[in-house]
Order: C-alpha cells, then sequence, then structure tokens
C-alpha cells in the first residue's frame, strides 16, 4: 500500500480532461472517426442511435470525444451536449455534393449558437479515400469559412477509413486547447 | 493466486487430465466419449464437453474431426469408433449421438462463415436483386402506403435516417437488410408491431436503424461463441441461415419489449439500454438449457 501511494504521488499530474463535440450530417464518418481515434475496429460499425463516448489519451490530454448520432431526427438533441465543449470537430462527407448545403446550414447554425460561442472548431473534410471527393479547399470556399472570425478554425482533409490526416486534426486539436488555455 | 491457477491448469491439462480419463475408463469400459454421449441428454451440455473433448485429445483423428466437412462426418464417426474401440452392438446411441455432435459443432463454424460472407456484401443499388428486397421490406411492413419513389423521405417511416437506407447498412451489409425482411417476412404480426412501438412519438426508435444495430449484436454473439449453447439447444443438425434470422427477430422482438418497458427518457439514450439488454442476453447464453426463440407471440412458423 505505502509503495503504491508513493508511486502515484511521482506520477506527474493528471492529465487535462479535453471535452470534444463530435457532430456533423448522419454518414459523414462520425463514428468511424471516433473508433480510429480510440484505435479500434472500424468494419463492424452501424449507424449511431444517440452517441457514443471514448476517452482518448494524446500529448499529454485526456481527449473526451462525444459522437453525436446526425440523423435529421436526432439533431435537435445536439444542444443538450454543447455545454463545457472545449473543440468542435465538424465532419463532412467530401463526397456527397448533393447535402453539401444541408451540411453548410447545420455548420452556421451551430457557430450561431451562444453555447458554442469562441470554442475552436476542426472542420474535417472526410472520405478523401473516394475518387468523387471534394477538396478541402473547395468545401471551405463552399462553405465561406473565411469569414469565420469569432474563433479559431481550421479545416483538414481526412479519410477516417484509412485514418490518414487525422493525427494532423488532433495535433490543431490539442494546440488550439493549449492556446486557449494561455 | 492467479500464477498457481495457471501452473494447476497447465499440470492438470497435460498430464493429470489424461491419467485420470485413463483410470475411468478402465473402471468403467467407456471412453471419454461414449461417458459423454450416455450421460447427458442431446443439446449443448452433451455438445459442448464433446467440443472440449475433442479439442484436447491427443489423437489426431479427434482433433481432425472438428475441420472436417459435413459430408465426411459419418466417415470420421466411423474412424473415431475404431479409434477409440467403441463396439457398435455395445453402444447402438453412440454413433448417431456423435454425429450430430459434430453436426452441431462444424455447422456453427460454417455458419459464422456464411453469415460473415453475406455481411461483406455491400449493398448496392445497381444490384436488382438487393434492390427489390429493399422495396419488399417496404411492402410488408406498410401493406397500405405507397412508396412515392426510390428516393423520398419516406424511408424515415420505417427508420432509416435519410431519404436513401443505402447508406445506412455499413458494416453489417446485406446481412442487416436480409435480417429486417426476414422479420417481416416470417413474423409480419410481431413486426409490424414492433415497428409502431418505434414509431411511438415519445418512446419511439429508428425501426430500421435498431434492426440493423441488433443484427451487429446476433453477428457478434455469433462471431465470440456465445451462441453456441442456443444452437446446440435448438438445432440438433446443422444450423443454418434461417436460424440465424431467427435469433435476430428473437433480439428484435425482445429488445422492443425491454424497451418499451423500461421506459427510457430519449432515444439518446439507446446506447446504455442497448447494452443492459446486451448484458441481459449474455446471461441467459450463460444457462446450458438456454434456447433464445419468439415465444408468446402470434408466431406460426
Amino acid at each position: 500500500m505505502g509503495l503504491l501511494s508513493i508511486l502515484r504521488k511521482l506520477k506527474s499530474t493528471p492529465d487535462q480532461e479535453v471535452r470534444i463535440l463530435l457532430l456533423g450530417l448522419d454518414n459523414g464518418g462520425k463514428t468511424t472517426l471516433l473508433k480510429q481515434l480510440a484505435s479500434e475496429d472500424i468494419s463492424h460499425i452501424t449507424p449511431t442511435q444517440g452517441f457514443n463516448i471514448k476517452s482518448v489519451q494524446s500529448q499529454g490530454f485526456k481527449l473526451n470525444v462525444w459522437d453525436i448520432g446526425g440523423q435529421r431526427k436526432i439533431r435537435p438533441y445536439w444542444r443538450n451536449y454543447f455545454e463545457n465543449t472545449d473543440v468542435l470537430i465538424y465532419v463532412i462527407d467530401s463526397a456527397d455534393r448533393k447535402r453539401f448545403e444541408e451540411t453548410g446550414q447545420e455548420l452556421a447554425e451551430l457557430l450561431d449558437e451562444e453555447k458554442l460561442s469562441g470554442v475552436p472548431v476542426l472542420i474535417f473534410a472526410n472520405k478523401q479515400d473516394l475518387l468523387t471527393a471534394a477538396p478541402a479547399s473547395e468545401i471551405a470556399e463552399g462553405l465561406n469559412l473565411h469569414t469565420i472570425r469569432d474563433r479559431m478554425w481550421q479545416i483538414q482533409s481526412c479519410s477516417a477509413l484509412t485514418g490518414e490526416g487525422i493525427q494532423e486534426g488532433m495535433n490543431w486539436v490539442c494546440k488550439s486547447v493549449n492556446s486557449k488555455k494561455k | 493466486m492467479e500464477m498457481f491457477g495457471y501452473i494447476w491448469q497447465y499440470v492438470y491439462t497435460s498430464f493429470l487430465r489424461y491419467w485420470l480419463k485413463w483410470l475411468i475408463r478402465q473402471a468403467t469400459g467407456k471412453c471419454e466419449l461414449q461417458r459423454i454421449c450416455s450421460g447427458y441428454k442431446p443439446g449443448a451440455t452433451r455438445t459442448m464437453k464433446a467440443e472440449f473433448s475433442l479439442k484436447s485429445s491427443k489423437s489426431k483423428v479427434l482433433r481432425g474431426a472438428l475441420e472436417t466437412k459435413k459430408d465426411d462426418l459419418e466417415q470420421c464417426v466411423n474412424q473415431i469408433m475404431k479409434e477409440k474401440n467403441v463396439k457398435p452392438q455395445k453402444s447402438p446411441m453412440f454413433k448417431e449421438s456423435l454425429h450430430i455432435c459434430l453436426l452441431q459443432i462444424t455447422g456453427y463454424n460454417s455458419l459464422y462463415i456464411s453469415v460473415e460472407d453475406l455481411r461483406k456484401v455491400v449493398f448496392s443499388s445497381e444490384n436488382q436483386e438487393h434492390e427489390a428486397m429493399l422495396l419488399k421490406l417496404w411492402d410488408l411492413l406498410m401493406p397500405t402506403v405507397k412508396l412515392e419513389s426510390r428516393i423520398t423521405k419516406q424511408w424515415g417511416d420505417i427508420g432509416f435516417q435519410g431519404d436513401d437506407p443505402k447508406t445506412d447498412f455499413r458494416g453489417m451489409g446485406l446481412l442487416g437488410l436480409i435480417n429486417l425482411v426476414f422479420f417481416s417476412e416470417n413474423y409480419t404480426e410481431e413486426a409490424r408491431q414492433v415497428l409502431s412501438h418505434a414509431n411511438h412519438p415519445k418512446l419511439g426508435y429508428s425501426y430500421a436503424i435498431v434492426g440493423i444495430n441488433l443484427t451487429e449484436m446476433a453477428y457478434s454473439l455469433l462471431k465470440s461463441g456465445a451462441l453456441k449453447p442456443h444452437f446446440y439447444n435448438t438445432v440438433l443438425g446443422t444450423p443454418e441461415l434461417r436460424h440465424f434470422h431467427q435469433l435476430y427477430c428473437y433480439l428484435a422482438y425482445e429488445f422492443d419489449k425491454f424497451w418499451v418497458a423500461e421506459e427510457p427518457e430519449s432515444i439518446m439514450e439507446f446506447n446504455q439500454y442497448r447494452e443492459k439488454f446486451h448484458n441481459i442476453v449474455k446471461t441467459h447464453l450463460q444457462d446450458p438449457d438456454v434456447s433464445l426463440i419468439l415465444t408468446d407471440t402470434l408466431a406460426k412458423n
């Protein structure tokens, strides 16, 4: 017992907890992204009813990632999860051009939410493994991201399926938490 | 403590078990498989014990039986009887009993392969069979309402997420759709009853999405081997795909009953209740007499 408690004290301060909210339309790839972050198998994923949550250690942070279902019926519940959010990650299916308008509208509404004001936002332009995927620059333009002035933001192209681009995005997330705390 | 457990297990499986079996064999004049087949009634206990006995056997013939193809099993049983010196006159039931055990054991593995093959088939709008199945699902569940077009918000009425169900099958592929259709086709009344609960304004959930989620539950239970006692008890032979679909029907019906009884606050609680239900099913599967069959319903199947 004695030795254990000494060892515990020697261990550096516990990881700082960060609350990350993962939102976006259904079939955008939020759950696949979540499972990739937690290094879990991604071959048996089903549509999310409600939400999933996982904690991931990264760069001295304990990231509590909330993946909320994206179907229209569930979107009214998104607001129940806004409180105390440190970073918002918004996931877009870059190959689903038919729904660019819908996804842009949802994002714009989120950025108008009072409870999310000033919260840094990372936009994942997901599914870049698909040939028909729009490049991140095109999506950024379509969403008028350059007009965002009230918060830090970043767009990152990625493939939740192959894992490409995810680390870069998460690095930005950790950086933005650090600079916000200062 | 754990260490002792490992050492004991090692000593037991590599030496003691062998000598113990030899001693009992001398005393009773029967080999372990014979004792299992005559000592337990057909079903999970007998078949699980036979499976364990074959798996830990020192004989290649016995271990090989677990990987034998269905059509070669009869011959395989003959070989085992020769190897173990079992006289057919003395134990007339043995051959048939062991044959059934082996059909169940090897059948479980081939059932998993068939299920996995269906899961890997991606739903495709270009495939007419897939499309026909999807439309059939609609007609079975909504006999009085016509689908206005292939891409329509109406799909939401049977619990798909958007206006085209094709993106909702995901990791369960065609398996998810086949299960949904099987339930609606073979237990039509029950399926419509479940759908009406799912469409409840307050206690509701997305019927098709939850169905696909329960297919995942059935699939992972099968994959982990947890469904062995269920299939060993309910199918005295080779389990077929339809037996797997029937298990899905049980889950779909029972989950709905559970959900309605629990009255969750909202659909956002789904995963907690799913886990709770999953644990209940796993507890049932610990019972050697388990059989997860749709009961007290109007089923005539």
